[in-house]
């Protein structure tokens, strides 16, 4: 593989304070810095591909936070998702992963209720199931899969309550569509509250990112060709996304993929300038949504969770908890490890379950050290992550902040 | 190689898990923040000093080289393992043992990152005043290691100034102690400041007693703006020779500036020849005062603008330019090297001087960043080491600094170390016998030679 990058690379170590999973392990092969200089050997051919390379280059949660630190500027995220590529080439996905991402790319072009009866049937998820714990996460700590997927259950333009103020396209993610039709709601009413019309594209389909994150460029491709022929148009203001992980596909991924595979970047630029994080874009154009609060005596403490890549990919370092701040109903208390990945990291909870449970087990315990009875999340994952990880007994729940802002609307 | 019952017996000391000798794993243990590398045999993680005796003394019996690893952020080559062995890595033991405000000390194990121990004080309102520019990394070992300076160090003193006490594991395996927690103590030999900066040559320290100090109650930071090198020097000399201390006295000149504007565009006078970072601290009426002879100082030495923080935003504002100027030369080329030569303060105008002499002369992109006030220069180099007849270029005028350095009384590091770096030049600032003087010293403790061989010893 071509991996000038790595030349960038002048192994000063400030990585190893970002890294979460070299502060969990303190060992310099799991640092970012460890990994450029097993790509630049590898790059350079005195350094073999093996099982074994395949592992150490996976043992990182893509967070991007030692890209968004490095002080040469070396794009670790971009070298190790190549590299990553190169070893599905030379290895293939481990099977069960490959179930995985085959379930969550298509499943937007099967029928729902078509999909449960393949999953009924499907010995392979069956044998994933039968593990108990999928990964880090309890099978009973789950999600429960909406009834029906989110855009089945509303239509795809919505009228704005109130004074007309602008048109927005919504992307509604698979975390979204799939499982957590609450935050579609949400959403939606909060947008239209503050006079958006919101138009739901039907036939979008996965960003694409799970896909690419593990180095399987050319299948995202038709995706992204796809999402852009929906959502690339000039007559609205914004494309409103619930996901961070969606949202850095929308905003930096499809131009630099396109790019890549030499194909014409200019329609997913112009997609690029328009994609907000709903968080982002509220606390933009608060004042539209300040009348519409309510005021409350005994306000509910809540804490967040800071996405990666809603933080490091999208660069939305303050807006979330900003806005949380000006809601009169929530009293927001950071958490120490606020900005500090949960230890998700795609599907890394699922190729590395107790590193990832330690890291996930911290934020946890410092989420709860708030007193927080809501913890917020911009991020199917990161909710997934950790929800799954909480006791049955613990009082604090894992919540997308739009649900924050949602609650505090006036009835 | 390591034979294979000498790795079935590290197994056994410190469990499989703590063992790697896995092509893929010890690739990553060749480097430190210098250019070379080196792989090591095998790795091994101890977690106390039992474990660490056991490893030393099957090494000395089996003559393996043993390198100590902290975060591996020296720029001198220390951790590299330049003989291979064993890199013995300390970054799992990493407690802080004990914190005491009314005694002043703390005790902690090496791979204690200075960050993590600065957080922990500062809960206390304490804090430890070596604070090297890598201290979110760097270990405290590794400090002691390479005794670390920083920019504070011009008023409270490097490492050495701070450990009052530590464990060290001999190469025979044998566990002494040195010194204690009290400040003063003299009962023996001074053991504890011969480690101190020894680069894992001498033993390996498993546990530092360190002084502590309250928080000042107050800072003030000043820039002050030249349109001229050589005045700005002569300010450093001026202010550190009328008596005052600053906590820090940093000074950059024009390369630097523009480095830094092109990278960060903070809005820096790109047309200044030079400037001067200056922060004072202590009690509030002391510092007030103190800062004002300091202005009229910069003043008298013609400079031509003096902005002042009087806030926590503003200070942070003016450090700014100071703390990306490794990242904006790291951004230029491959590779970025930062030299440590060190002169009595008086010399630094001549030393600036002749360091941009020798940059031109050898057409070598030096940008002249220093601890101006207490003499330790920091050049950055920013080069290609694939570039061959570039670097060297890069290492004549390297070899030109060190001996302007000791022309001037100087010496070849301040604080970064010699490890493989400067080796070579050793015997510019030490003769023959001082050489032999160490290397007798290194026989007696370590007869075998396995503790970080290939080194300046
Ligand atoms: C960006 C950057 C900025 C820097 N800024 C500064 C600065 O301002 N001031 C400064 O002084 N240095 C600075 N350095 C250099 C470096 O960070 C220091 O030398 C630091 O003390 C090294 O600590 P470490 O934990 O990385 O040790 P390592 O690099 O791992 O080891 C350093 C040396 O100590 C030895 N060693 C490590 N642990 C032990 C132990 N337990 N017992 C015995 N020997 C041991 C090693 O064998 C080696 O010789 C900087 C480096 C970088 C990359």
């Amino acid at each position: 593989m071509e991996a000038e990058e790595v030349h960038r690379c002048v192994k000063c170590g400030l990585c190893l304070v970002t890294c979460p999973v070299y502060q969990e392990l303190r060992e310099e092969s799991a640092s970012p810095r460890a990994k450029v200089q097993l790509i630049k050997h590898y790059a350079a051919r005195d350094l073999p591909t093996s099982p074994h390379l395949s592992e150490l280059v996976s043992r990182c949660l893509m967070c991007g936070s030692c890209t968004a630190n490095c002080p040469s500027g070396v794009r670790h995220d971009s070298l190790f998702r190549r590299m990553r590529s190169d070893l599905i080439d030379d290895y293939g996905e481990n099977w069960k992963k490959k179930v995985l991402y085959h379930f969550l790319t298509h499943a937007a072009q099967l029928h729902w209720a078509s999909k449960f009866a393949a999953f009924g049937r499907n010995v392979v998820l069956e044998k994933i199931a039968q593990e108990v714990k999928i990964g880090n996460i309890p099978l009973k700590r789950l999600p429960k899969f909406n009834q029906k997927p989110f855009r089945d259950q509303i239509a795809d333009v919505i009228e704005p309550l109130g004074k007309p103020r602008g048109r927005v396209l919504y992307f509604t993610g698979c975390g979204t569509n799939y499982i957590y039709a609450d935050v579609g709601r949400a959403t939606v009413q909060v947008l239209q509250r503050m006079g958006y019309r919101v138009g739901i594209p039907k036939d979008q389909v996965c960003c694409g990112l799970p896909l690419f994150i593990q180095g399987s460029v050319s299948k995202t491709k038709e995706n992204i060709l796809k999402n852009i022929a929906l959502f690339t148009r000039p007559d609205i203001d914004a494309v409103i996304v619930d996901c961070a992980t969606c949202g850095s596909a929308l905003r930096h991924e499809y131009p630099a993929v396109l790019a890549d595979l030499q194909t014409d970047t200019r329609e997913a630029l112009e997609l690029s300038r328009k994609v907000k994080d709903i968080g982002e874009f509220i606390f933009d154009n608060v004042e539209h949504l300040q009348p519409f609060l309510k005021a409350t005596a005994s306000p509910t403490i809540v804490t967040y969770h800071s996405p990666c890549h809603l933080r490091n990919a999208q660069g939305v370092k303050t807006h979330v908890e900003q806005l949380l701040e000006a809601l009169p109903p929530v009293d927001y208390i950071r958490s120490v490890d606020f900005d500090s990945c949960c230890g998700g990291g795609g599907t890394f909870f699922y190729d590395h379950p107790n590193l990832s449970q330690r890291i996930v087990a911290k934020k946890i315990e410092n989420a709860k050290a708030t007193g927080a009875r809501l913890l917020a999340t911009g991020c199917p994952g990161c909710r997934v992550n950790l929800a799954g990880n909480l006791e049955e007994t613990d009082a604090i729940e894992v919540v997308h902040p739009i649900q924050v802002v949602e609650l505090g609307l006036k009835v | 190689m390591l034979k294979p019952d000498v790795k079935s017996q590290l197994k056994t000391i410190v469990g499989r898990e703590r063992f790697l000798d896995a092509p893929e794993d010890i690739l990553s243990y060749a480097y430190d923040a210098y250019v070379a590398e080196c792989v090591p045999e095998a790795v091994i993680f101890p977690v106390n000093s039992e474990e660490v005796a056991h490893i030393l003394a099957l090494a000395s019996k089996e003559r393996i080289p043993v390198t100590a690893r902290g975060a591996g952020t020296s720029l001198s080559g220390g951790a590299v393992p330049a003989r291979q062995g064993l890199a013995l890595c300390f970054t799992q033991m990493n407690k802080i043992l004990q914190i005491s405000t009314r005694d002043r000390y703390a005790i902690v194990q090496p791979g204690v990152v200075n960050g993590d121990l600065q957080k922990a004080l500062g809960r206390e309102r304490f804090f430890y005043p070596p604070d090297p520019a890598s201290f979110t990394v760097s270990t405290i070992g590794g400090n002691v290691g390479e005794n670390a300076g920083g920019p504070r160090c011009l008023k409270y003193g490097v490492t050495a100034d701070y450990v009052m006490g530590l464990e060290v594991v001999l190469a025979s395996g044998k566990i002494i102690r040195s010194g204690s927690r009290n400040v003063k103590d003299v009962s023996g030999y001074n053991l504890t400041s011969l480690f101190c900066g020894s680069e894992g040559t001498l033993g390996l320290v498993t546990e530092i007693t360190l002084k502590i100090m309250p928080l000042p109650e107050a800072h003030r930071t000043i820039l002050a703006i030249y349109d001229d090198l050589e005045k700005t020097a002569n300010t450093v000399a001026d202010i550190i020779g009328s008596g005052i201390l600053p906590v820090a006295l940093e000074l950059m000149d024009k390369t630097v500036i523009n480095v830094v504007e092109d990278a960060t565009q903070l809005g820096l006078p790109r047309e200044a020849e030079g400037m001067l970072l200056i922060e004072v601290d202590g009690i509030t009426e002391a510092v007030e005062k103190e800062m004002n002879r300091i202005v009229a100082k910069t003043r008298n030495n013609g400079a031509i603008e003096v902005k002042q923080a009087r806030t926590q935003a503003e200070t942070d504002d003016l450090w700014k330019a100071r703390r990306s100027t490794y990242s904006a030369f790291a951004r230029l080329a491959p590779t970025c090297i930062v030299e440590d030569a060190t002169v009595p303060v008086s010399n630094v105008p001549r030393m600036v001087g002749g360091i941009r002499a020798i940059a031109d002369k050898h057409k070598v992109r030096i940008g002249i960043l220093a601890h101006a006030g207490d003499g330790n220069m920091h050049p950055v180099i920013s080069t290609d080491i694939r570039n061959k007849e570039e670097w060297a270029r890069v290492q004549t005028a390297t070899r030109e600094i060190f001996e302007l350095a000791v022309s001037l009384d100087g010496t070849l590091s301040g604080e970064h170390g010699i490890g493989l770096a400067k080796a070579e030049f050793l015997p510019l600032v030490t003769n023959a016998d001082t050489r032999e003087f160490m290397a007798a010293l290194k026989k007696t403790v370590d007869p075998h030679g396995i503790l970080n061989p290939g080194k300046f010893v």
